[in-house]
């Protein structure tokens, strides 16, 4: 089995899309749609918006859902749900509110949309913990703890104190499905236990 | 500075202490809390009665017009106008069941405040803790005016004015002004203001919350301020009546009160009041020109004006009902704010169920239908619809349930019946169903409660303080 690093998986930071802090989401959508034309032909697809800060430096990301979740603050009920959760409801019973207030409170209506393009990307974007890194160097596996302790789709990588790539959920199980399908094609089988093998001859 | 300067900035930083993990401190909050100047001013009282085991201990605190009943121990603690009143308290021998448990007591439970302050709080009832079943704690507490702390042990808390705790353990807990909290255990919680909650465990579960932006008009709370509002006003606008009972020795008595009645000394009546049998008016309530029918009570703290309560009805501790017509059995809960109009009354049919913490306040006229369960701000029909229900419905939920900002989960039934229970228990309690000289309750028993006065330190690096004293039969 080929023992992939970090850095042989991971897509470079010069070809993501990026944005300053202060950057309306409005325009952080139309970067990302430049982004993907530009990239349209590459072996990826753009889904996630890195923020800098004035010193260049990532201070957080914007995916899908992210910007699903700011259509969603908008909504007053957001903190009443909140709210109410500290109050030992239950999670049927919290789910039950939130259909009642989504059926009395649209998302899809001209003011609301026009309230979240005009939110600046720091007030909704993911900011980063100390479990969203891991170095160039590392072996796959420690991308793959990282990714599934933390249920991250994807890592920032790094080289020293710089961060020069990112690694995706999708890039790290499409090696590990490559693997495991020339497994199957190179081998008769799986690794089987001796013929008359049991399990009291274990030492 | 005086001890008592020092006892209150060490206070305060108890409690500071243990809310550090909620990041709340309280020292802006105590800045204008107590006049400390006030404290040598007003003497303290103690009842001595037949009915409750005498034994109080005070130990190096200041106690201004505050009253104690029952066995109950004050230390290093500032207690400002606050009635502790134990007259409920479980004695030696009974039996505490809890769940599959039972426990036989071998002492008087007691009251025990330590390294607290407390400003014309309420403390009553016993300690429904299982875990401390002989001591209702109140440890670590500052709770500001008007709080009723019920049958709720507390350690490291912060109860902002017109707050309710109701039957909970509360720990390291901040409870906003004018929230009513019934939960069994509560532990590192931040109620925000105007919050009702009720919750019974696997049972059921009650949750509204006052829009901030109105209950600031009625109760208001900031750093370096006392609180504001429409509630402290009302009660700051009566304060002088107050103020001849407890200048008086010995007032001239009522009577046209009847012998199965009780009228505390400390009540303020005003013309013309008519009292029926079995009707219990606490100290400092506040009772003018209305009537109140077999069996109705008023707790400490309650104003009933230009109102009529026809029989049996509860007027729970703070509740404050004016130009209110009250059919026979209605409820009215624990700091209501019930403010009808000289042209536009408000008539509540029998058997309702207005929750803790209701504000009714009217413009034109207001009639709620018989068996309803009110809660919240009602200024209107349409908030009357929006925020009631009549307890026939509310018994038929058995998931979920919500109406306006009104919240429930459970069991409507178990609800509708716990509330019925604990109505008929206080009614009980407090003597309403008294006759042939059976079912004597607190009505009939504070007939035989005699009061004594303690003052304090007048001068010098003590004033304001108390002397330590224990006092026994």
């Amino acid at each position: 089995m080929k023992n992939y690093l970090v850095k042989d998986l991971m897509v470079p930071i010069s070809e993501y899309a990026t944005v300053p802090v202060g950057t309306s989401l409005v325009e952080a959508i139309l970067v990302l749609e430049r982004a993907q034309e530009v990239y349209a032909v590459n072996k990826f697809q753009h889904r996630v918006i890195l923020v800098f800060d004035l010193d260049g430096h990532v201070v957080g990301k914007i995916s899908q859902l992210r910007v699903l979740k700011a259509l969603e603050n908008v909504r007053e009920f957001d903190n009443e749900i909140e709210d109410i959760r500290k109050f030992k409801f239950s999670e049927a019973f919290i789910s039950h509110i939130r259909d009642q207030f989504s059926t009395k409170k649209k998302i899809i209506k001209e003011d609301v949309l026009r309230e979240v393009a005009a939110k600046k990307v720091e007030e909704f974007m993911q900011t980063l913990t100390p479990g969203e890194y891991v170095s160039e160097d590392s072996p796959i596996d420690a991308a793959i703890n990282k990714l599934v302790a933390g249920a991250h789709t994807s890592l920032l990588v790094t080289r020293n104190t710089e961060i020069v790539g990112i690694i995706r959920i999708t890039d790290v199980f499409a090696a590990l499905f490559h693997e495991i399908s020339s497994l199957e094609e190179g081998h008769p089988g799986y690794p089987l236990s001796p013929p008359g093998f049991k399990v009291s001859d274990m030492p | 500075m005086n001890e008592l300067s020092k006892l209150f900035n060490r206070i305060v930083q108890r409690v500071n202490i243990n809310l550090r993990e909620l990041n709340f401190d309280v020292s802006p909050y105590a800045v204008e809390l107590i006049p400390l100047d006030q404290m040598s001013k007003f003497y303290a009282l103690y009842g001595i009665t037949p009915d409750h085991p005498l034994d109080l201990h005070f130990d190096h605190s200041a106690l201004a017009g505050s009253y104690f009943l029952g066995k109950s121990r004050v230390r290093n603690s500032i207690l400002y106008k606050s009635d502790i009143r134990g007259d409920e308290l479980k004695r030696k021998g009974c039996d505490v069941n809890f769940g599959k448990f039972v426990l036989t007591l071998t002492k008087d439970e007691i009251i025990d405040i330590e390294d607290s302050v407390l400003i014309k709080t309420l403390v009553h009832n016993y300690s429904h803790d299982p875990e401390t079943p002989e001591k209702f704690f109140i440890k670590d507490t500052l709770a500001m005016d008007y709080v009723n702390i019920h049958g709720s042990p507390s350690e490291g808390c912060f109860l902002g004015p017109f707050a309710t705790v109701d039957l909970t353990t509360m720990c390291d807990s901040i409870i906003g002004a004018y929230s009513y909290v019934q939960a069994g255990e509560i532990s590192h919680l931040k109620v925000d203001p105007g919050t009702i909650w009720v919750n019974s465990h696997n049972n059921f579960n009650f949750f509204y919350k006052y829009p901030a932006d109105v209950l600031e008009q009625y109760v208001s709370l900031s750093p370096d301020k006392v609180p504001w509002g429409i509630l402290i006003d009302f009660i700051e606008e009566r304060k002088r009546e107050f103020q001849r009972v407890f200048d008086f020795v010995n007032l001239e008595a009522i009577d046209t009160i009847p012998k199965t009645a009780s009228l505390d000394r400390y009540a303020v009546v005003l013309p013309v009041v008519n009292i029926a049998d079995n009707v219990l008016v606490a100290q400092r309530a506040y009772i003018e020109n209305s009537n109140l029918g077999k069996g109705a009570n008023a707790q400490e703290n309650c104003f009933i004006i230009n109102s009529t309560l026809e029989g049996y009805n509860v007027t729970a501790h703070g509740a404050k009902i004016i130009e209110a017509d009250l059919k026979p059995n209605v409820f009215v809960g624990f700091n209501s704010f019930l403010f009808g109009k000289k042209e536009s009354r408000l008539t509540i049919n029998a058997g309702c169920v207005i929750m803790p913490h209701t504000i009714i306040d009217i413009d034109a006229p207001l009639e709620i239908p018989a068996e309803h369960l009110v809660w919240g701000l009602v200024r209107n029909k349409e908030e009357l619809a929006e925020n009631s229900i009549s307890l026939k419905k509310m018994s038929e939920i058995s998931s979920f349930f919500s109406q306006g900002k009104m919240c429930f989960e459970g069991n409507g039934a178990m609800f509708v019946k716990a509330f019925k229970e604990r109505i008929h228990h206080i009614l009980h309690a407090n003597g309403a169903f008294y006759e042939n000289f059976e079912n004597a309750g607190h009505a009939q028993k504070n007939q035989r409660l005699s009061l004594n006065t303690i003052q304090p330190f007048q001068f010098g690096i003590n004033e304001g303080m108390y002397p330590n004293i224990r006092i026994q039969p």
